[in-house]
């Protein structure tokens, strides 16, 4: 300031402001002031510069991560805590434990999460359907992250994808497709060394859909140009109505609907039983 | 515990002979005589209820009546569910669902009420009896043996055939081509000639023969018959193909089912280098391989593809063909490889069969080539 | 005129002089009327197999008046939604109208297959009753030849049966049937292609089959049956060893009144459990399977059960493939030896096994006596192992099944069944063998030393003794004289008497209250080691009760 000391300061008195601004001090400082008075204007303008350097150069995470949002965020940090130990930082996959989910799709997430088959217990030769430990919302927001990690499949909107679907036309996708691994009546069959395809009976509208679209572990890939987001809708519908919901007509329990295997064993178990039952009471003393 | 065939019998005979005459004869006497004459003896009979009107007979007389009324009770409800009971197919569940298992259940109450009335009926209230009947088995009498034997004999010599040894000659010589004249219609109309057309080493998939007089490659098809790009078939995705003739998809053309896979590139790197080995230089067309879905061992359609493992499992027998290795087999009882159908884009960018498939396709037979 | 009273009593009588006049009747009436029948629970087995082919054929003649046997292409449209518009053939199409259109169609479809069950399974039971109890010596072996191709006719029928609807499973079927005709060596080719009508699937082989299903089997059959029951009743049935019974004699009860009602009583049960079956278990959902298309097939396919055990040897052969090196090269595939070899073998050594033994045992008497299985050990055993291989066979054939629902590998699977194959039955030879021999000693030993009374009585000198019962008189020993007749030993107190359980009932105990007190308690001297007397006669007893020389009722 001009008017550093008490004369100054009355001396100062008697100008106008802009004149005091303009002409600076009225008396010149001593040599240690102007010295303190340097060093701190240096200081001054290092601490700007750095302080801007700071604010505007790029930082090192910003690097490696795209802008995610909110969602996203969450599901981030949902699967840097349960996740990332066999699928790696950012999905990349890990050698030997778990593939990268890069190009997988909110689909895969929302059928791998949502049936519970991940996070996996253990390795084995195949994931299995168990309890699910997320909920809902934060399924969404996994599947939400590795979509915007790396892209991929992903379901439309709804939670009927049956509306609509023709169950003959269904049906017959079904046997051509489908039925080969998950049997005709829908209960699964077993691959090759441990490996087996699940029964559809848990699953939901939207599980049906994403596991045909994003053909999860051993499972084919059954994209939408194969099967088209239409004949998908067919097909579900025709599980979900023509072959769960609706009733046995042949009887009151439908021996698991195995075919020939179970058939047996209920004509041994049950109809051998009761008449080897019945000729020892006939023939017996009564 | 051997017993000789020649033992005596042991005679279970009454002493004395009955005349059926005799009027003081009850009717069990007159059954006892008519037994002893059948080499029946009875050596036990008891009535159950020899005094007439016991608590106990009465009890059991109405237990079986019970049963049989029932059985008229369930029967009649079986009338009424077959007659009024919903019974036609609705989707979903209804009581319509329940037909067939109320029909079976009344029927089936009504026949076991009927069987556990009359068994308890026979078992209860019929008189206990054991009876002791000889077998008089064994060989005929050595009389009726020699009779038979010498009349039979007789009956040879009389013909005469070793007397006129031309008749017998001729006999056999003349009728045996009879006996195949009455096969020959039926035999001869059943056999056909498995190699007609070369049907066995043919499939739908042979290049059709254009009006031009060309040949026009078969295009591979959904089951609706439309025609197939690249890009519908995703990555790890596998299709089931049919050829694009009329009626390809049919069963006509049993044997053209084929299964359109597309690999990863590692694998498609793999397979391609395998084909090469065995002389299949062109088959594939990029990462696309086609192999024919009817399985080598016993012809179900192979189709379980493990995207994965890269295994084509078939549900019949468990052989597993290892599509990334000319889909041989590596487990279970199929000992030869998948036929590769080889394939190519045409120029409207959809797939045909470059040619007719290079193998036999299906199940091994004796002279397959 | 004058009018002659109508006397109905005398109706009977009349008629029946009227037709004795012209058939001469009443003798064979008479000897049929007192044929003496054994009686033992495992007679009726074979019956079992007889009510529900009767259940069969008239369940399947309600069938063929609604069936096409056509392979005909038509599209559906009855009421079951979701095939509605698709192409299939007529056969598929008339199975579903069966099913959803015919009113009361389907529990008459049901009640065919589960007969058609039964009836296999009733003829495998049967037929191990009569292996076990050795009822197929001399002079029964023809009985035997037509039972065991009753077996297989029983095969042939299911076979064309399931077959008939034309659905994806049983079109499967057919595809590996034609592929086992195709592997036959020289002829394989043209068989298939003769009887198919050309190359897999043709257009007829439905119709063949319907045929074949409805006239020339059942026909055949038929015959078979009657041969095997004239056999029966001309040489008449076998019958246990026991009091009163020798080679030479049938103890049992006459055919009338008594036998024939347990007859028809046992046919209702038959039929009745069939229908509840039918009722209660889905079977064959064909609707579920859609029409056969080459290129369908589902996972868990399986054939019926009698013939699952063929698909369990195809699945465990291993990939041996003999090829011939002459001129073009032939081929003999894998599929040859576990589908067309062994099934021959099978009925080769079914049909000729009581000439085996015959020659094996130099045994040329005729027997009507059975043998306790315990008797006979190596037949016995070879029997273990023969049950052994035919389940483990068929236990293959739903190898998938298993490996999925009770999460074991595929491959662990099959090669535990190829294993297993080998190794199980020897071993269940030995096993049962010992098992045998053991109980063989046992029954003796009881003969010996008498039943086991669970008395425990201390003698002076500190040692437990059990106290035995003898079932007779004894020698100085003390040790039985009675010798082993082939027939059960009564092992427990409440066994003793006259070879029927004295405690009436079968799961609980019916109990009767004491009508007499029971006679005053004698007190045993220890030093005379006595062995006790038989107890006395139930004289408290109603004679309705007593049991007196009985039929044999274990």
């Amino acid at each position: 300031m001009t008017s550093d000391t008490p004369a100054d300061r009355r001396a100062d008195r008697g100008r106008g402001l802009l004149a005091r601004l303009r002409s600076g001090r009225a008396t010149p400082r001593g040599r240690g002031r102007r010295r303190l008075g340097t060093a701190v204007r240096l200081l001054a303008a290092l601490f700007l510069a750095g302080g801007a350097y700071t604010v505007f150069a790029p930082g090192l995470q910003a690097q490696d991560t795209p802008q995610l949002s909110q969602a996203a965020e969450d599901g981030k940090a949902l699967f840097d805590q349960s996740c990332i130990s066999c699928h790696g930082r950012n999905a990349q996959g890990v050698e030997g434990r778990g593939p990268s989910l890069i190009g997988v799709g909110s689909a895969s997430v929302e059928f791998q999460v949502g049936t519970g088959r991940m996070p996996m217990a253990r390795q084995e030769a195949q994931a299995e359907r168990k309890p699910v430990v997320f909920t809902e919302e934060e399924i969404r927001q996994l599947g939400q992250y590795i979509q915007e990690l790396g892209g991929g499949p992903q379901l439309p909107d709804g939670e009927m994808l049956r509306t609509g679907g023709d169950i003959a036309v269904g049906g017959h996708l079904y046997r051509i497709n489908c039925s080969s691994c998950h049997a005709f009546s829908g209960g699964g069959g077993a691959l090759s060394s441990g490996k087996y395809a699940p029964s559809l009976e848990p699953a939901t509208d939207r599980q049906l859909y994403a596991a045909m679209l994003t053909g999860p572990q051993n499972m084919p890939v059954f994209g939408d140009n194969q099967l088209t987001p239409e004949q998908k809708r067919d097909i579900i519908a025709f599980v979900q109505e023509g072959l769960k919901t609706d009733g046995d007509p042949g009887g009151l329990a439908n021996l698991g609907r195995y075919g020939p295997v179970t058939e047996g064993i209920a004509i041994f178990l049950v109809g051998i039983t009761v008449l080897v039952f019945a000729s020892l009471w006939i023939a017996g003393k009564s | 515990m051997s017993t000789d065939i020649d033992t005596t019998t042991q005679q279970h005979r009454q002493p004395a002979q009955v005349s059926l005459d005799d009027p003081r004869l009850t009717s069990f006497d007159v059954l006892r005589e008519g037994a002893r004459r059948d080499d029946i003896e009875i050596v036990h009979y008891e009535p159950p209820f020899p005094v007439s009107g016991t608590r106990a007979e009465r009890r059991i007389s109405r237990f079986v009546a019970g049963l049989f009324l029932l059985a008229g009770l369930t029967a009649t409800a079986f009338l009424v569910v077959y007659i009024w009971w919903p019974w036609e197919y609705e989707l979903g569940t209804g009581i319509s669902k329940f037909y067939t298992p109320l029909l079976g259940v009344s029927l089936g109450l009504t026949l076991l009420a009927i069987g556990v009335g009359i068994l308890t009926w026979g078992k209860k209230l019929l008189p206990h009896e054991v009876a002791i009947q000889d077998r008089h088995d064994g060989p005929s009498s050595p009389d009726d043996r020699k009779i038979t034997g010498g009349t039979l004999t007789y009956m040879v010599d009389e013909l005469g055939v070793k007397r006129r040894p031309l008749l017998g000659v001729s006999l056999l010589a003349g009728l045996a081509p009879v006996a195949a004249v009455a096969a020959a219609p039926l035999v001869g109309g059943l056999i056909r000639d498995p190699h007609t057309d070369n049907q066995m080493a043919t499939t739908g998939w042979e290049p059709v023969e254009t009006v031009g007089g060309g040949t026009e490659l078969v295009r591979l098809t959904r089951e609706d018959g439309s025609p197939i790009r690249p890009a519908d078939v995703s990555v790890g995705g596998q299709m089931t193909v049919f050829p694009g003739i009329p009626g390809g998809h049919t069963n006509r053309y049993a044997d053209s089912p084929t299964l359109l896979i597309h690999l990863r590139l590692d694998d498609a790197r793999t397979a391609r280098e395998n084909n090469e080995a065995v002389g299949k230089p062109d088959y594939m067309w990029g990462n696309y391989i086609a192999y024919s879905k009817i399985c080598t061992h016993a012809g179900c359609p192979a189709s379980l593809y493990e995207q994965q493992t890269n295994r084509l499992l078939c549900p019949c027998h468990q052989s597993q063909f290892l599509i990334t290795d000319n889909a041989k087999p590596v487990f279970g009882p199929a000992s030869r490889r998948l036929p590769q159908l080889p394939i190519s884009v045409d120029d409207e960018g959809f797939f045909v069969a470059t040619s007719d498939y290079t193998e036999i396709v299906g199940p091994d037979f004796w002279e397959r080539p | 005129m004058k009018r002659r009273k109508f006397d109905a009593r005398a109706l009977p009588g009349k008629a029946a002089g009227q037709l004795d006049d012209r058939f001469q009747a009443a003798t064979p009436l008479r000897k049929l009327l007192n044929k003496v029948f054994p009686d033992h629970w495992s007679f009726l087995l074979g019956e079992i197999a007889l009510f529900s082919f009767v259940v069969v054929l008239l369940t399947g003649v309600y069938l063929t008046f609604f069936f096409d046997p056509s392979m005909e292409e038509v599209v559906y449209d009855g009421s079951y939604a979701p095939l509605r518009g698709i192409p299939m053939s007529a056969a598929y199409a008339s199975t579903l109208d069966i099913s959803f259109d015919v009113r009361g169609g389907l529990i008459m479809r049901q009640m065919h297959h589960w007969g058609a069950l039964l009836f296999m399974a009733s003829i495998v039971v049967h037929m191990l009753r009569v292996f076990f109890t050795g009822a197929f010596r001399k002079p029964r072996e023809a009985n035997w030849i037509i039972g065991s191709l009753l077996f297989w006719v029983g095969f042939l029928a299911g076979f064309t049966g399931y077959s008939l609807p034309d659905d994806g499973l049983s079109g499967t079927g057919l595809r590996i049937a034609s592929a086992i005709m195709l592997s036959i060596p020289v002829i394989g080719s043209w068989v298939t292609s003769s009887i198919f009508g050309g190359e897999f699937p043709g257009t007829i082989i439905i119709s063949r089959f319907y045929i074949a299903h409805v006239l020339l089997i059942p026909g055949l059959l038929v015959a078979l049956i009657s041969a095997h029951l004239g056999l029966v009743f001309k040489q008449k049935h076998t019958q246990w060893p026991g009091p009163g019974r020798t080679n030479d004699n049938v103890v049992g009860e006459r055919m009338f009144p008594r036998y024939a009602i347990k007859q028809g009583g046992f046919f209702m049960i038959v039929f009745g459990v069939v229908a509840l079956m039918a009722g209660v278990f889905q079977i064959n959902p064909v609707w579920l399977f859609g029409p056969y298309e080459a290129a369908v097939v589902s996972a868990a396919s399986q054939p019926d059960w009698y013939v699952m055990f063929l698909d369990g040897s195809t699945r465990l052969m291993p990939a041996w493939e003999l090829t011939i090196p002459i001129g073009d090269g032939y081929v003999i595939p894998p599929l040859f030896w576990p589908t067309v070899v062994l099934p021959g073998i099978l009925v080769m050594l079914s049909l000729a096994y009581p000439f085996l033994e015959a020659r094996y045992t130099k045994d040329k008497a005729s027997h009507n006596l059975l043998q306790r299985p315990r008797d006979v050990p190596a037949r016995t055993a070879v029997g273990a192992m023969a049950v052994t291989f035919f389940i483990v066979l068929t236990i293959s054939g739903g190898n998938d099944v298993f490996a999925d629902k009770f999460f074991i590998s595929l491959n662990a699977m099959t090669w535990a069944g190829r294993i297993g194959l080998i190794l199980l039955p020897p071993l269940a030879y030995y096993v049962t063998y010992r098992i045998c021999l053991g109980l063989q000693q046992h029954d003796r030993e009881v003969l010996a030393h008498g039943v086991e009374t669970g008395i425990i009585r201390r003698l002076p000198d500190g040692r437990f003794v059990e106290v035995h019962q003898p079932l007779g008189p004894t020698d100085e020993h003390g040790h039985g004289k009675l010798e082993y007749v082939g027939w059960v030993v009564p092992k427990k107190m409440n066994r003793l008497g006259a070879l029927g359980p004295a405690v009436k009932g079968f799961f609980f105990p019916i109990e009767k209250p004491v009508q007499v007190p029971p006679p005053a308690h004698v007190a045993i001297d220890p030093a005379e080691e006595q062995p006790v007397d038989p107890p006395p006669a139930d004289k408290d007893k109603k004679p309705a009760d007593r049991e007196e020389i009985s039929s044999g009722s274990r």
